[in-house]
């Protein structure tokens, strides 16, 4: 499957927006400034996900996988390098500036949370934006590798042969915490995700024409 | 003589829209699809206004702005981002942009900050 430039930007365009609100959601729990990268869009085989994954992030890392399904389906994950993971639950709780150097079990409460908070707000964006009702079940917070977590859930969607990554690196400045938001769609859904966001551009233009002509549409009424 | 708008974004799907709507208010429209060529059209094209992106592959749109203002103290620059972060309006207030729109834009946000900004009068 090949998308065309204009639908790659399109794409690159809605998703921009959906990560930006998950951007500034993270500054407000944080209370720090959040750098975000453009985001990228690539299309994989399901077996090389997580090999491309890892080249981004390296060694230990903790997930949080937030699976969602309705007329667009797929998961999401927030990925830390496990070492942002524990510094990331530290700017969060009082801990009278005691170091951590694992994530133990309020820990992992706290960042679950988090990642349910900042998924969400990005996967609201399908919603808002594109008007299409996407369904949320309990975030997950996974410590395996990125192998183990993708193969896991190539295992979960047996139609699932390709995967669209749709992912881009965010830091919190002032601190260590980095890691990448990154979005796995099956073809189906990245076909249809494509025919809501050209939906969305149709309504826009309609919003337009609507906005040059108010006497004609109140006629219509 | 219609006023010239220059457009700097890196998404097409932006640009597109952001044309469809000042063209429809009738202003010309200039586009340029990151920071560098932002400037360079800035340069060659002396527009009125600028629409001006801040994530962008090649250079942050502040990083343009502060070019932009060395060019000409008095440029009109309204910022379009979807970052909504306080911290990115208080940035964006203090290097001097006129206004800030949020994205996904919509006519009547876009056109609000366009006749506001360029009601204006620049002193500098």
């Amino acid at each position: 499957m090949t998308l065309t430039d204009r639908q790659t930007d399109a794409l690159g365009e809605f998703i921009n927006i959906a990560f930006s609100r998950t951007a500034s959601s993270l500054s407000e729990i944080t209370g720090q400034r959040v750098l975000l990268e453009v985001p990228q869009v690539e299309i994989y085989p399901i077996e090389e996900v997580a090999s491309n994954l890892a080249r981004f992030l390296p060694g230990d890392v903790a997930s949080i996988h937030q699976p969602f399904d309705g007329a667009i389906a797929g998961d999401a994950f927030l990925i830390l390098n496990y070492e942002g993971a524990v510094r990331l639950t530290e700017l969060l709780t009082d801990n009278g500036g005691v170091r951590q150097q694992y994530l133990d079990e309020s820990a992992r409460e706290v960042l679950t949370e988090v990642g349910n908070i900042l998924l969400n707000a990005c996967l609201g964006m399908f919603g808002n934006v594109l008007r299409v009702r996407v369904n949320f079940t309990v975030p997950n917070l996974h410590l395996e590798s990125l192998d183990e977590l993708i193969d896991s859930v190539s295992k979960e969607h047996d139609g699932l042969r390709y995967a669209i990554i749709i992912y881009t690196a965010f830091r919190i400045r002032e601190s260590a915490v980095t890691g990448y938001l990154v979005l796995v769609l099956s073809v189906v859904s990245l076909q249809r995700l494509i025919e809501e966001i050209e939906r969305w551009e149709e309504r826009q233009e309609q919003e337009i024409h609507t906005s040059q002509n108010p006497a004609k549409s109140d006629l219509s009424v | 003589m219609k006023k010239k708008i220059l457009i700097v974004d890196d998404s097409q799907m932006s640009r597109r829209m952001l044309r469809r709507i000042v063209e429809s208010a009738g202003y010309e429209v200039v586009e340029a699809g990151d920071g560098a060529a932002g400037i360079e059209q800035y340069f060659l094209e002396n527009p009125d206004l600028v629409f001006l992106d801040l994530t962008m592959k090649d250079m942050y749109g502040l990083d343009v702005l502060a070019k932009l203002r060395e060019m000409d103290p008095a440029a009109r620059v309204i910022i379009a981002s979807a970052d909504i972060q306080e911290s990115t309006h208080e940035m964006v207030a203090a290097a001097g942009a006129d206004a800030f729109i949020n994205k996904p834009l919509s006519p009547e946000k876009v056109l609000k900050a366009l006749e506001t900004v360029m009601s204006e009068v620049k002193t500098i």
